[in-house]
């Protein structure tokens, strides 16, 4: 009785970080946690979303856990790294908004330069999305962060020149993001290694959507991905796969209403805590490598899943 | 391959005589082979076209169906391995379990749970399945009562759990319905089989070793006449309950193997003892090929996420979910408040809405019906253009709900907002951001 | 190779290597061989010495093998009659000469004077480099300008320098013209200089062209991912600079043997000279992409020239309008109580019309108006006009024409205030009386035109130049040529057959919610959406080297009839994710080409009528089918094939290839009215083309039935031919 699939291809292994702490991502060549039918050499990474300043629409139950650090992104990466054990550190720059604090790039760079050095486990550094902004951003922070080897990102089509530049001219690695795309996806690391940056230096972020909220979109583009990798070996879809879920999930309604506000939904923070964890599973089974997370009871339960599957 | 629409239309009458319900036969042949009408709507086809079209439309995987009536659970029918390949079909169902050994207010606790785990979300039901009852106290008489009990508090389709084929005999005397006998094993699997005819049930198969054993005694089962199976392969660890899914879920579509070709049940409630990461396994068996999950709390703050997760997998990636037309009030609005026009995919309501939410504007959001597609689409399949969206607006009731006249268009939209402005008479088009992400920005500037 | 220049420069070569000997040797007796050299904050140690011998140099005692090696590749000085010039000697002595400089500017560090002096910056640290190599890469600073020796006066200086910066071009500043040098001059007029405001001063002496040409071996090793070593890696650093770094040489002034010895060293890069004197050209291609060197260039084409030399793109930020440009104007509506004025719509003389021509031909960013300009327009009336778009590129082909030409629309809607609708010589334009107010004229379509072209077709856009009539008489040889520049478009559209090419083009635009759709783009058979014909498809290939147009080779022929080639099939199986297998580019019945939902019509057979029928996306009712529009569509989409259904752009309905394996044309027994009347005069011709006159009115409609049965009787009545030809349902090849 054959029932195994056989896979031709492999999913590239990315270093992030340097030293002792250095994680790598990748290296599967079945689909994830199919163990029974490839090799998954080591589980996928969580990283914690560190703020670069203090967040304005965190619900509670994850305003909690961070309250004596939110507003100092040092002492919160590092509360991140020490208490919580992360695996990394994700720095969003988001006080760079142009519609929001619209702080400068030099000003983001320090504080990139600032958490870097404090911590020793391996850092992301993303902007806001903010096509034009973002380019400015995180060329200096590439440059603050010299010799760190963090992942930078998102890397669009409207700027991946400049910022892939940057990734290759301060050895960082960078994450391409694509609209929830296949084709787009592969389009967009084409365009990076053509620049010159090595496929063995990019991540995919696809767009992550939290469940309840386009979670089935991003689940199949990264299925569809993970497919074109493994069973047709195309190169370009064959890097490790990146998911923000703490700033998607924690932005739905279904989070957000507290247990006062709406009875019949139950516990609030428990809800909250699922709603993360579910996210980060589905989207771990359909291919995730590195998920950025915020609470720290669903790291911990996200965490667990993956012991009971290895 | 299955057979194509043409093929089936070879095949039929050719005589156009309507009374399958469509007007031609190349109509219903299209059905058929979309898996969207029964061969039995068609009274004119010869026998040789039964025989034919019969067995190429056998499905791969059994749909079987659990209970009746609005509460009956479908389970399996499903063609893909992944839902991008087409979609999955039938949802698959939550299972609680009471045990008959548990104390009175827990029972009762738990049958609350079962029917205030119960939501609307994208005019969507999201609610519990089934109800499985286990026999643990080896008592009939207690299972019996136990049964009652449940009964009498919910007309969902009910599992009865014993591998003594007495208790379940005892519990079907109870049990009018056609609920799911779980269950037979290598050892009980005649006096099962016996049990499921009588009664007319589905029938649990519950192998020692996995797909392996499946492989056995199923076909013996079968043989026996019964023939709506549902597969346990047995593990209660979660790493070889997926392997045993995945492995059956292949081999009935992609292998051919007849033994596979069944809906499937899991056990989160059997492998960890943690609500929390119940939830999360239970999670993991709906994407990955569970079709009755059975676990031990629906508390509503574990049930709503898992619901969703379940309303997600199984959206039609081609037929994307949809909200209703209407006005929708952010916040609490009133005649000077913004107001935004969008399509009713669902996704771009949630992620619209939510965005308006967050800017703490109220403001008043118009959905227009198009099919649930997004903005570009619909706008490119000409479902949201000026000519539909201006008679969308006048009709709509908003124009009694404020002062101002003026309308904020999707940026992405912006090529036709002069158009629109024309069609829509009295009103002064505005277009919005490009990202949803930048509404609180804009609306916040905003004034009427 | 000149001989003059080949002589000179390796002349110059043994010059340089005589200084470079002394210093080195004068710093070792001086300090001993285990003194450390280095430039300030840098990993690359001497960049060139380690890019081009993969020698990393620390101390001073390391650069002897350095030097020696340098010294083994000088050509002996050539003797005045007998030699024969070799490019290989040449630029050998050019590498030397830059190793040579390198040492010279390395031993300053240590025994002075000191490189960092007034003005003067010296090497140039790593982060500075990655920071301006990053604006290199992106494009944002299109290139440098390495500046040897001085301008004839500051002013031309000045002007030099800011004409460079003005286009973002880095200026590198080294070298003097009798005693004189250009960062010198600049100095004195109180011109601000420093990184930040692309006004590099390097050094006086000639050899600080090392730090320059040591710039960019570093930005390929940083950029390039080259790690250094043997001579390939030399090589793949150079070849980088050629294909990446867009820089050239501007030698000032006199040319002495030093300046030629290093030019040879800047040609090694692929960086071409660019002098104001009269010294020998070599123009054809080898090392650089395009010439070598260019002489006698006055000094106020100088930056045009390198510019075109050395196929620098620039880009250009902003638009040079009044008024607020962007997507959100797109679709603004000007009134005609909002008009100031108008073009064409039938109410004036109007065109637009863009055409190729050669590089030397246009001149870049010129616009000029031919007629009065707005003010001498009245307010509210019609005027002719004229716009001629030139445009010129390397890769601009004249199948681009009316790809690039129909996006005059889009662009000139961009500009608040401006409106367009329509194409060619039925185009119809307004300007507003805000708009106006503003300032905006009529050669501000030029500038949109322009910058536009430039900025979003690089890949095949090198040159543009813009053209306006106002003038009705002046217009009227332009509008001829225009007029019969679009009957031969047409003409070659009509003439591009499938058999005349060998490459078809592959669409996976919609593989975004139809996974395993792509589309076949021949020149008879367009995209089913209908936006994408074979030549669009070929543009936005080029345009576009990664997206979703790929080139498909037909390759061998399988079936001619079914149209299957296998060429087309691998790629299909490919492209769809091995859920096809065959395409037929020809046929309804077998291996039909799948629909991804964006057709514009969709094609069923109708076995009874032994037809096929075509519904238009725009029709609503019931069709013979039995099945609506959105019922049909539901089972055709997704990517799937489905056999006796076709998803088809409009214009494919009147090919030639049409179904052409059933039997093509003759096989349309149903359409709706709309359809059929907005194909009107193209299904006339088609059916005069077939020998059947009259077919457009055997075509039944739903005014004579929507059930097979009404249609059947319909063409029983007519004659329709399709009853006569073999059976549809049974067709097999
Ligand atoms: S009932 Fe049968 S014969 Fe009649 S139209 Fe339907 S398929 Fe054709
Ligand atoms: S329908 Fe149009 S856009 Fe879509 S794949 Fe075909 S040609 Fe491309």
């Amino acid at each position: 009785m054959e029932v195994k699939e056989t896979y031709n291809g492999t999913i590239r292994e990315v270093t992030l970080g340097v030293g002792d702490k250095a994680v790598v991502v990748g290296g599967e060549t079945a689909l994830s946690f199919y163990t029974f039918e490839g090799v998954m050499p080591r589980k996928p990474v969580i990283a914690f979303d560190v703020y670069d300043e203090e967040p304005a629409d965190w619900p509670a139950p994850v305003v909690e856990p961070y309250k004596d650090v939110l507003g100092d992104p040092v002492k919160w990466a590092l509360k991140c790294q020490n208490e919580y054990g992360a695996d990394m550190i994700c720095l969003q720059l988001v006080s760079t908004n142009p519609t929001g604090t619209n702080r400068g790039a030099e000003e983001a760079a320090q504080t990139v330069k600032a958490v870097a050095d404090a911590i020793d486990i391996p850092m992301i550094v993303y902007g806001t999305a903010n096509v034009e902004k973002d380019t400015e951003v995180l060329a200096k922070a590439a440059e603050a962060a010299q010799g760190k080897n963090v992942l930078m990102g998102p890397i669009e089509e409207d700027n991946y020149k400049t910022i892939a530049a940057a990734a290759l001219g301060f050895q960082q690695a960078g994450a391409t993001h694509s609209p929830i795309d296949v084709n787009m996806a592969k389009q967009l690391n084409i365009l990076a290694t053509q620049l010159g940056l090595n496929a063995d230096r990019i991540i995919i972020d696809p767009t992550t959507g939290a469940l309840g909220y386009g979670l089935e979109y991003v689940y199949s583009v990264m299925e569809r991905l993970r497919l074109a990798a493994l069973t047709q070996n195309d190169s370009m879809t064959q890097m490790p796969i990146i998911n923000t879920i703490g700033k998607e999930v924690w932005k739905a309604k279904e989070v957000k209403v507290s247990t006062e506000e709406e009875p019949a939904w139950g516990d609030a923070e428990t809800r909250g805590i699922i709603w993360e964890a579910m996210t980060a599973i589905a989207l771990l089974m359909a291919g995730s490598d590195i998920l950025v997370m915020r609470h720290p009871k669903a790291v911990e339960l996200t965490r667990d899943f993956m012991a009971l599957m290895a | 391959m299955a057979l194509t629409g043409i093929d089936i239309f070879k095949l039929l009458p050719k005589t156009n005589c309507q009374e399958c319900g469509v007007p031609t036969c190349l109509a219903f042949a299209m059905k058929l082979a979309a898996g969207q009408a029964e061969l039995s709507s068609c009274p004119h086809l010869s026998d040789d076209a039964k025989a034919a079209l019969g067995e190429a439309s056998a499905p791969p995987i059994r749909l079987v169906t659990m209970g009746s009536g609005d509460d009956a659970f479908k389970a399996g029918g499903e063609l893909v391995m992944f839902r991008h390949d087409k979609t999955f079909f039938n949802p698959c169902g939550y299972a609680l379990l009471i045990d008959d050994t548990s104390g009175a207010s827990e029972i009762d606790g738990k049958l609350k749970q079962v029917n205030e785990s119960h939501f609307v979300r994208v005019e969507q039901d999201l609610k519990a399945d089934m109800v499985a009852v286990k026999c643990s106290s080896g008592k009939p008489e207690t299972f019996v009562e136990i049964i009652e009990k449940v009964k009498a508090a919910t007309s969902l389709p009910l599992i009865l759990m014993s591998d003594n084929p007495e208790v379940i005999h005892a519990g079907m005397a109870v049990n009018g319905e056609a609920p799911l006998i779980y269950g037979a094993n290598k050892d009980n699997y005649e006096k099962m089989a016996d049990l499921a005819k009588t009664h007319k049930t589905a029938l649990a198969v519950i192998s020692d070793n996995g797909i392996d054993g499946l492989n056995d005694l199923v076909p013996k089962i079968e043989a026996l006449g019964v023939k709506d199976l549902v597969l346990d392969p047995g593990y209660r660890n979660p790493k070889e309950t997926l392997q045993s899914l995945v492995y059956m879920r292949r081999g009935a579509l992609v292998k051919k193997i007849k033994a596979f070709g069944y809906p499937t049940i899991a056990f989160p409630v059997e492998e960890t003892s943690d609500e929390m990461m119940e939830t999360l396994l239970a999670g993991l068996y709906t994407c990955k090929y569970g079709s009755i999950i059975v676990v031990g709390n629906l508390k509503p703050q574990y049930a709503l996420p898992l619901y969703v997760l379940r309303q997600n997998i199984y959206t039609d990636p081609q037929r994307p979910m949809q909200v209703k037309q209407g006005i929708y009030p952010i916040g609490t609005p009133n005649e000077n408040s913004p107001v935004l026009v969008t399509t009713n995919f669902s996704l771009t309501y949630f992620i619209v809405t939510g965005e308006v939410e967050g800017s703490r504007v109220p403001a008043w959001m118009l959905i227009q019906d198009v099919e649930g597609l997004s903005v570009m689409t619909a706008w490119a399949a000409g479902k949201f253009v000026p000519e539909k969206i201006a008679p969308f607006i006048k009709g709509s009731g908003i124009e009694e709900k404020v002062k101002h006249r003026k309308l904020v268009i999707p940026g992405y939209l912006s090529q036709m907002s002069g158009e629109l402005d024309d069609e829509l008479e009295g009103w002064k088009v505005e277009v919005g951001p490009r990202e949803a992400a930048d509404l609180p920005a804009f609306l916040k500037a905003w004034s009427a | 190779m000149s001989k003059i220049i080949a002589s000179a420069a390796i002349r110059g070569a043994h010059k340089i290597a005589k200084r470079a000997e002394e210093s080195l040797n004068n710093a070792i007796q001086q300090k001993g061989e285990a003194q450390e050299v280095g430039f300030p904050d840098t990993a690359y140690f001497m960049p060139i010495a380690l890019a081009l011998l993969g020698v990393k140099v620390k101390t001073l005692g390391d650069f002897v093998p350095v030097l020696e090696k340098a010294k083994s590749m000088l050509p002996p000085e050539p003797a005045e009659h007998v030699w024969l010039p070799y490019l290989g000697n040449t630029l050998d002595a050019g590498i030397a000469t830059i190793l040579f400089e390198e040492i010279i500017e390395a031993v300053k560090y240590i025994t002075g004077p000191n490189p960092v002096d007034g003005i003067w910056l010296g090497a140039t640290d790593d982060v500075i480099l990655r920071m301006q190599g990053i604006k290199l890469v992106d494009g944002s600073m299109p290139g440098f300008a390495a500046c040897v020796g001085a301008m004839p006066t500051n002013a031309e200086a000045v002007k030099l320098a800011n004409e460079l910066r003005e286009r973002n071009i880095l200026v590198f500043m080294f070298g003097e013209t009798n005693g004189k040098s250009m960062a010198e001059q600049l100095a004195e007029e109180g011109v601000q200089m420093g990184w930040d405001s692309y006004l590099v001063p390097y050094g006086k002496d000639i050899t600080a062209a090392s730090y320059a040409l040591g710039f960019a071996a570093r930005s390929a090793m940083t950029f390039g991912g080259i790690a250094p070593g043997g001579l390939k890696e030399a090589h793949d650093i150079l070849l980088y600079n050629k294909n990446r770094v867009f820089a050239f040489v501007l030698a000032l002034g006199e040319v002495d043997d030093e300046k030629y010895a290093t030019a040879a060293g800047a040609i090694n890069y692929g960086f071409p000279v660019i002098a104001d004197t009269d010294i020998p050209q070599i123009l054809p291609t080898g090392i650089c992409s395009y010439e070598h060197v260019v002489s006698n260039v006055t000094h106020d084409k100088m930056v045009e020239t390198a510019i075109e030399v050395r196929g620098v793109k620039i880009k250009i930020t902003k638009i040079n309008v009044p008024v607020p440009y962007g997507p959100a104007f797109e679709g603004e509506r000007i009134r005609k109580e909002q008009m100031f004025v108008e073009f064409g719509g039938q109410k004036s003389t109007a065109f637009e019309y863009l055409r190729m021509r050669d590089l030397d031909d246009v001149e870049n960013g010129k616009i000029e108006l031919i007629g009065p300009d707005i003010d001498k327009m009245p307010e509210g009336s019609a005027q002719p006009l004229g716009i001629v778009i030139d445009v010129a590129g390397r890769k601009m082909q004249q199948d681009f024409e009316p790809v690039l030409e129909r996006q005059v629309h889009h662009m000139i809607n961009g500009a608040e205030g401006a409106w367009h609708m329509g194409q060619r010589d039925m185009n119809w334009l307004r300007i507003s009386k805000s708009a106006k107010d503003k300032g905006f004229n009529v050669k501000h379509f030029g500038e949109i035109l322009l910058a536009k072209l430039i900025d979003d077709f690089p890949a095949i856009v090198d040159k543009v130049q813009v053209t306006l009539y106002t003038d009705e008489k002046a217009m009227a040889d332009l509008m001829e040529e225009a007029r019969q520049a679009f009957i031969h478009r047409d003409e070659r559209v009509a003439g591009l057959t499938d058999e005349s090419v060998d490459t078809f083009y592959s669409c996976t635009l919609c593989q975004s919610f139809a996974p395993n759709h792509v589309c076949i783009i021949s020149p008879q058979r367009l995209g089913l959406c209908g936006a994408y014909n074979w030549l669009d498809a070929k543009a936005a290939f080029e345009i576009n080297p990664a997206g979703a147009n790929q080139p498909i080779t037909k390759g061998d022929t399988i079936d001619e009839r079914l149209g299957q080639w296998t060429g087309v099939n691998e790629v299909v199986v490919q492209k769809s994710n091995q859920s096809v297998q065959n395409i037929s580019a020809y046929s309804i019945m077998i291996d039909p080409e799948t629909s991804c939902g964006c057709f514009e019509c969709i094609v069923a057979i109708l076995p009874v009528a032994n037809g096929v029928m075509i519904v238009n996306r725009e029709h609503s009712g019931m069709t013979p089918t039995g099945m609506k529009f959105s019922t049909l569509a539901g089972s055709v989409g997704g990517g799937a094939q489905t056999p006796g259904f076709l998803g088809v752009g409009r214009q494919y309905i009147t090919s030639e290839k049409f179904i052409s394996a059933e039997g093509g044309f003759k096989r349309i027994v149903w359409m709706p009215k709309e359809l059929k009347d907005s194909l009107e005069s193209q299904l006339k011709k088609r059916g005069e083309s077939i020998g059947i006159p009259d077919f457009f009115d055997k075509i039944a409609d739903e005014t004579v039935g929507t059930t097979e049965d009404e249609v059947l009787a319909f063409m029983q009545k007519v004659g329709h031919p399709a009853l006569e030809m073999e059976s549809i349902l049974e067709f097999s090849v």
